[in-house]
């Protein structure tokens, strides 16, 4: 499949919920198929937390594949030959767009902490800036899962005439008060770190990877279930040839240990504390004093609400409220909980129920 | 769903009015509905090739087993809630037909009639009855809770239940004479608009 990469700038600025305001910024984006005449095939792709702009197809250089790879391409649940799909890493983050490693223009230094917190709605806007540069007057459908099933809900409500139809994966309206709390500890496993001198790392050249390291640990047991994990690992021990770590007795520790490493590699501390507190911070009712239904009466498009029975971190019944707030305001939505052998993640992967629905719901009228 | 009974639910949905169908299969119905009588449809089901055919129809489905879930929907302020020919299939009957009228302004609900004298012949001869809407041998049948025509209509007075509506159709799946005048022997279905008092 062809993938083609190009980083967007954006002269406009942005004015941004905290009240602060971004006078320009970049937007890195990946795009898979053609966009067709009437432009009204384009599928906008939201990406999870540690996500990027990547979702499909290989990358020129190392070969990797794109995070949702299994579920984008040519005859898969979103077909690249009948869609022109369009993914773009999120301001803040660490792949390309602007974010903590981009250079702030008024000190000519990298932002680093300094890059001004954005919050799931500011993304929503810098894509609707991405969506008019693109010439689209509405999204097919926008959809991504976990806090980009949140980012793909709010196109719904901030933009409900440009968008037809949603797709919220492995989601919730809000973070729970236990999601918030396991942001925190994997936030002060990077603030605790010592390289990360108070989020000043990248003067000294250094990087807090042992704080990315234990937080992303963290990340990934929730991300997965009880039930998984003794599937998948049990009580198995470790041999000793592969061990990561010296200190490493069972397989589970050192799979833990291997994501937590990769991860380190690869993140960035700034970006890490700033996606989680855009994730925490998210409420679809905050504008309303906590009401999702009179949020929600906005929404014109056409919803498909999939939770999995193994995601503990967004569990079925935040998809069924979803579900519920929709049908109580009139919005078309559907909602279906399938089984997941893979926990939160399911929704990266191509069950065969997933596909079918994905499929259904993109090809209906 | 015969014909019949299809035109019997649409003639007595209002039009633009709030729907949901309780076991709504393949969403047929709903979408029938939505094309004839411009409602807001949802549907609920449990069978998941069924929900799969309600999504490439575009129709709004939930994926819940219907004894376990009525009373969620019970703040959608629905004009019409159906339940064609589940009911019996249901754990408990009575309560779901109670929560069905707390969501909802009127329900409709189909029942198949085991006073149905084909029932009753098959019943004398020793046997379980097996007619063109009780198919199913009683080893597979998904039936809980058969019921005649006055069993009903009795239940529906001990719950203070108000039928707006009643029609019978003979096991070709229409109206007759005989079905209409003598539903407890000769209804091999009961078609009702219920509503609380």
């Amino acid at each position: 499949m062809k993938t083609k990469t190009e980083l967007i700038k954006f002269n406009q600025g942005l004015d941004l919920e905290s009240g602060e305001r971004l006078d320009t910024f970049d937007l890195i984006v990946e795009t898979y198929g053609q966009l067709n005449t009437d432009k009204d095939n384009g599928i906008l792709i939201c990406h999870a937390f540690s996500g990027n702009h990547h979702a499909a197809g290989k990358t020129a250089d190392g070969g990797v594949l794109g995070w949702w790879d299994e579920i984008i391409g040519p005859g898969k649940a979103i077909d690249t030959d009948k869609f022109f799909v369009v993914c773009s890493n999120n301001l803040g983050g660490c792949s390309g767009s602007s974010g903590p490693l981009s250079t702030n223009p008024e000190t000519g230094e990298s932002y680093g902490k300094d890059f001004p917190s954005v919050s799931v709605t500011d993304w929503v806007n810098s894509q609707k800036l991405l969506t008019d540069h693109l010439g689209i007057a509405k999204w097919h459908m926008v959809v991504g899962g976990s806090l980009g099933g949140m980012q793909a809900l709010q196109w719904s409500i901030s933009y409900p005439n440009k968008v037809k139809k949603v797709g919220i994966f492995a989601t919730a309206t809000k973070s729970s008060t236990q999601n918030i709390a396991m942001n925190e500890v994997g936030r002060e496993a990077i603030r605790k770190d010592k390289n990360f001198m108070g989020g000043d790392y990248l003067k000294h050249s250094i990087k807090p990877k042992n704080g990315l390291k234990a937080a992303r640990m963290l990340g990934h047991i929730t991300y997965s279930s009880e039930e998984i994990m003794d599937q998948k690992f049990g009580r198995k021990f470790q041999d000793i040839k592969s061990k990561i770590e010296g200190t490493v007795d069972y397989e589970v520790e050192n799979y833990l240990q291997y994501k937590g490493e990769k991860f380190s590699d690869t993140f960035d501390a700034n970006s890490y504390i700033l996606m989680t507190k855009a994730m925490d911070g998210y409420d679809a009712s905050y504008s309303s004093n906590g009401s999702l239904e009179s949020v929600m009466k906005k929404i014109q498009a056409k919803l498909l609400v999939v939770g999995f029975d193994s995601d503990w971190l967004y569990p079925p019944k935040r998809s069924k409220e979803i579900q519920l707030a929709a049908m109580n305001v009139d919005i078309e939505c559907s909602c279906v909980i399938l089984k997941g052998d893979q926990g939160h993640d399911s929704f990266l992967f191509a069950s065969e129920r997933f596909v079918n629905i994905i499929k259904g719901f993109l090809n209906s009228k | 769903m015969n014909t019949s009974l299809t035109h019997i639910i649409k003639e007595w949905v209002p039009e633009k009015s709030k729907v949901i169908d309780f076991g709504c299969g393949d969403g047929s119905l709903l979408k029938d509905l939505i094309d004839q009588k411009n409602i807001r449809g949802y549907g609920v089901e449990i069978d998941h090739n069924k929900i799969q055919e309600c999504i490439d129809k575009g129709i709004s489905v939930v994926e819940k087993d219907i004894d376990e879930g009525i009373q969620d929907f019970e703040t959608c302020n629905f004009d019409v809630a159906i339940m064609a020919s589940s009911i019996q299939c249901l754990k408990e009957p009575h309560l779901a037909l109670r929560k069905m009228l707390n969501l909802s302004k009127q329900c409709i609900v189909t029942l198949p009639n085991l006073g149905f004298w084909k029932c009753r012949l098959d019943l004398v001869q020793g046997r379980m009855p097996v007619t063109p809407n009780l198919p199913s041998s009683w080893y597979e049948t998904k039936n809980l809770h058969l019921c005649t025509i006055k069993d009903f209509e009795t239940l529906c007075v001990e719950e203070g239940f108000v039928i707006n509506e009643r029609l019978f159709l003979n096991d070709k799946g229409v109206k007759s004479f005989a079905a209409s005048t003598f539903p407890n022997t000769f209804a091999s279905e009961g078609v009702y608009l219920l509503a609380k008092k």
